[in-house]
């Protein structure tokens, strides 16, 4: 048992004033009203007998004083906050993380509305049990971390930091609250070990380091605890049901731009199967559903077929409970909400802009105008002075195109677009690897998708010169001497380039093909892939879907100079685009679809979505790795037991006897 | 405890109607003075035998037995149950402390003393109702029904407040009435100087003592509660006490344990105690109470 003391020295002196106020005027306040009887004589003889045991009688006479003494007695004690310590920090000091990611709004935690309520409470409590000397810091973390307090022995400042602390909705990444707290326990020298000049630049800070959290994060090998002593307060309960969408996308059918496909992946992480309806909403309105059972662990992929959405549309999928009646088409009651919802944005359907300048190149042509091309791209094309136009140049400088391919040509300044050099070198940062000749395709880099579907160690190419890029540049196409097809970043655009020609121009100016690939079945289907990953044809249809808490960079065009980007139908919130059209935009925590207008007109699509296993698992770790360590649930950790409540409760008690026993007397 | 100033009649009519069909009961037969409807000790003229005794010469002629005479040859008188009168006394204690109660004990004292009174006054009795104290002094001694009204006039005319004690009330009076007979002695007993050498002197004077112990339902369940200072109505003795169901609780204890040494106190002494409470109707207590006690019948 020991004691904390809540009152200054001289507030103990003014409250041991209250017991002598209450003797004082107990003795002042007791004037007895005076009653007319026949006679004292039988009253005067019930007193002697009285009397006669008179110690029980005086405390008869007193008991309510007495009561009150009493009342007074035990809110002293009840001031000095009796209890038994549980177990005592040998640091003295404390570094509570907060995990304040996504999962931890699952609401399995007992009493407590969800897992962070729980853990904050736990700390509450840790914080009402330090000690004087006794100093602490409290950092959340979920994909980022925060310093809500530094190290402090000011107990109110820790509650009002841990009050501020919020449950987000992003993933968990711990490395950084770790940090914080190894930057404080562990500090670094100033040169290398065993330098004779090493100093250090300052005391190490031994701390207990207890991590509130339900483990759903990445083990942490490159840490190094040092003077950490770090503790595993578990979260959670190990039966938590959760089923979530770990995925959800949509994207028009290339074949047919006026149907779209929506994909899903559901996973029931809890342990005991789950039965729910899987419903499609587009643009709100409910549009499909399905049923679905699925065992523990198991995963499934769903597929919804939308026909004749032509236009833009955001895409709602729900997990539903399964009943009937009233709780029909209620959001799943599972312990993870925000993983029963996953949105996706479907853009309109619309088509890129290609302009290529060219002396003429019959297969670039037909590659363009083929059926499959045709659907997504109108190509412009322009003989090489068109370069020195002042409509070029304006077209250039807006990026009115999605590409521009310079067939055998260089303009002065590069575009701000993507581009596609044929036989030509975009920059001076680009050069002429070999000298030409003629070139065997030895290597294809078939994950980039640009080179998809395509078989092309049949080509037969007259002449040709491997090419060198700028940082960065990837081979696509290598050949005997050098890469033959390379692309190369540049300033949020990409540049292709291939090394050598299609066709070529006789001295008389007459075209001569340098290569077979044009009759090759892979020539048009690499143009359509140009089109859709380089013109950027492929992304136009699905809306990038983005983490919560993610910085959100899109590229609108130039020309506008704000937007305005909603969630659902909420309030617009102002953005003011960057340099070429980029806009950022970082108020970002909240899943949903977001529609990106300027001037009333929709610009863009995009939705944030907790697609995060790890998240959605959240069933808590026992165990987790922390550089070498294996951190263990520590479970509960013991706090210190307190008995002022109880006592509280006996005064409140004391104070109605004493009420009763008064009522009694006077009635 | 309230004080209420009566206004209620001492008798009613009907009472009175009832009362003259009743009779006190001595346990105890007296000596009167008179010829009277009671049988006396002494032998005279009634047509109740009692007994023969010779002759002795200046007996009136008139008693002797001629008949035995006859037979006998000598003269034998026949004597005859004399019927004499019976002095009946009611003492009303008029202490201060029987001015308290609803009604008053003081004036159910008096309703009682006017009851057992006119009861008297219709058997031929001497009849003589006085307050205990100096007003006593010039209370009436009665006979026959027409002193109902001259009764009534002394017991209209008795104030409550005359703080003589029990034993000093007693021996006044015993001083004044040498006589025997039926006493009833009408008080509240409230004398802290105690009850007994009065009721000792008056048994000792050989008369049939009954004590009627008026008692008020505020003195048996006291309605105050809390921190009082108790104040005596007689002799201003202050007590300080913080009542509760505790000393409520010993305070009747002491009550019964008092009453209970009354009874003791009179029964060994062959007084007649009757605790007569003031809420009872004094209708009941004579009709009903006292006959079934034996005061009368």
């Amino acid at each position: 048992m020991n004691w904390i003391s809540t009152l200054l020295p001289w507030q103990w002196a003014l409250f041991a004033a209250v017991p002598i106020g209450i003797v004082l005027l107990y003795f002042l306040k007791l004037r007895r009203e005076p009653v007319e009887i026949p006679s004292t004589y039988l009253w005067s003889r019930t007193v002697e007998d009285l009397h006669v045991n008179s110690l029980f009688q005086r405390i008869r006479q007193n008991l309510l004083l007495l009561l009150q003494l009493l009342a007074v007695a035990l809110a002293a004690v009840a001031l000095l906050r009796p209890g038994v310590q549980g177990e005592s920090t040998s640091q003295g000091r404390k570094v509570f993380l907060l995990d304040a990611s996504a999962s931890m709004m699952a609401t399995d935690a007992g009493e407590e509305r969800n897992r962070f309520e729980l853990a904050r409470k736990m700390i509450r409590d840790q914080i009402d049990d330090m000690e004087e000397r006794e100093t602490a810091m409290l950092v959340t973390f979920s994909d980022r971390a925060e310093v809500l307090q530094s190290f402090t022995s000011d107990r109110g400042r820790l509650r009002a930091a841990l009050q501020r602390a919020q449950v987000t909705n992003r993933p968990t990444d711990i490395v950084g609250a770790l940090e914080a707290a190894d930057g404080l326990a562990n500090p670094r020298r100033s040169s290398t070990t065993g330098d004779a000049n090493d100093v250090q630049v300052a005391d190490p800070m031994p701390a207990d380091l207890l991590i509130f959290s339900d483990g759903g994060f990445r083990d942490v090998s490159e840490f190094n605890v040092g003077n950490l002593v770090p503790t595993y307060l578990q979260v959670g309960s190990d039966e938590a049901r959760n089923v979530a969408i770990t995925a959800f996308s949509a994207d028009r059918n290339v074949e047919k731009p006026g149907d779209a496909q929506a994909f899903a992946t559901i996973v029931n992480f809890g342990t005991a199967a789950e039965t729910f309806n899987l419903s499609l909403y587009v643009d709100g309105a409910w549009r499909e559903s399905e049923s679905l059972t699925l065992a523990p662990a198991e995963e499934t992929g769903v597929t919804f077929s939308l026909a004749g959405q032509e236009t833009a549309a955001s895409l709602e999928l729900r997990l539903e409970s399964p009943g009937s009646g009233a709780s029909r088409d209620q959001p799943l009651d599972d312990d993870l909400t925000i993983d029963n919802f996953a949105y996706a944005g479907l853009r309109p359907l619309r088509t890129v802009s290609v302009l290529v300048v060219t002396e003429g190149n019959k297969p670039l042509e037909i590659g363009l105008t083929t059926d499959s091309a045709a659907k997504v791209c109108i190509a412009d094309f322009q003989s090489p002075g068109y370069l020195d136009s002042p409509e070029y140049l304006a077209r250039a400088e807006a990026g009115l195109d999605d590409l521009i391919i310079f067939d055998r040509c260089q303009p002065k300044e590069l575009p701000q677009t993507n581009t596609f050099f044929i036989g030509a070198l975009p920059s001076d940062q680009w050069q002429w690897a070999s000298d030409p000749g003629q070139t065997i395709l030895v290597d294809i880099d078939r994950t980039h998708p640009m080179m998809q579907y395509l078989e092309l160690f049949s080509l037969l190419i007259f002449e040709g010169r491997s090419v060198s890029g700028p940082t960065g540049t990837r081979e696509l196409v290598g050949g005997d001497n050098g890469t033959v097809l390379a692309l190369a970043p540049r300033d949020g655009y990409q540049d292709l380039v291939l090394g050598f020609e299609i066709i070529t121009s006789a001295a008389d100016g007459t075209p001569q093909t340098n290569t077979n690939w044009y009759a090759e079945r892979s020539w048009p289907v690499f143009l359509l892939n140009v089109l859709r990953h380089l013109a950027g044809a492929a992304d136009a249809t699905a809306a990038p879907s983005f983490l919560p808490g993610d910085t959100i960079r899109l590229r609108v065009e130039s020309q506008i100079e704000s937007v305005g980007i909603a969630r659902g139908s909420g309030t617009p919130e102002t953005v003011r685009t960057g340099n070429s059209g980029s806009v950022e935009f970082v108020d970002s925590d909240q899943p949903g679809s977001y529609r990106v207008t300027a001037d009333e007109k929709l610009v863009d699509l995009f939705s944030i979505n907790l697609f995060s296993r790890q998240e959605s698992q959240i069933q808590p770790r026992e165990t987790f790795e922390l550089g070498y360590e294996t951190i263990e649930t520590a479970g509960m950790i013991e706090t210190r037991q307190e008995y002022w409540r109880w006592i509280l409760a006996a005064v409140l008690v004391v104070l109605a006897i004493e009420w009763w026993l008064y009522n009694r007397r006077i009635a | 405890m309230s004080v209420t100033t009566e206004s209620i009649p001492l008798l009613s009519p009907d009472l009175l109607a009832k009362l003259e069909r009743l009779e006190l009961v001595s346990r105890k037969v007296f000596r009167g003075r008179m010829k009277g409807e009671r049988r006396s000790k002494r032998k005279g003229q009634s047509v109740e035998f009692a007994d023969f005794r010779n002759y002795v010469p200046g007996d009136d002629l008139r008693l002797i037995d001629w008949n035995l005479y006859a037979r006998l040859d000598h003269l034998f008188l026949k004597l005859f149950q004399e019927e004499e009168d019976l002095h009946v006394y009611a003492l009303i204690d008029c202490s201060e402390s029987m001015n308290f109660g609803t009604p008053t004990k003081f004036h159910v004292a008096k309703q009682m003393a006017a009851a057992l009174g006119y009861i008297g006054l219709c058997r031929a009795d001497r009849v003589s109702v006085q307050a205990l104290g100096n007003q006593g002094r010039r209370a009436p001694v009665l006979r026959g029904r027409s002193g109902l009204w001259k009764m009534l006039q002394y017991l209209e005319s008795l104030d409550s407040g005359d703080n003589v004690s029990l034993h000093d009330g007693v021996k006044d009076f015993s001083l004044r009435n040498t006589g025997t007979g039926v006493i009833v002695l009408i008080t509240d007993l409230m004398d802290k100087s105690g009850y007994e050498a009065a009721l000792r002197m008056l048994v000792g004077r050989r008369m049939d003592v009954y004590v009627m112990h008026i008692l008020s339902p505020e003195e048996i369940d006291p309605p105050v509660r809390g921190d009082r200072r108790l104040i005596d109505s007689e002799d201003g003795d202050e007590t300080e006490i913080t009542i509760n169901n505790y000393v409520l609780e010993r305070y009747k204890s002491t009550l019964q344990s008092f009453l209970s040494g009354v009874k003791t106190f009179c029964s060994r002494r062959s007084i007649a105690y009757l605790p007569v409470r003031t809420d009872q109707p004094v209708d009941d207590v004579m009709t009903r109470y006292l006959r079934k006690r034996g005061v009368v019948r």
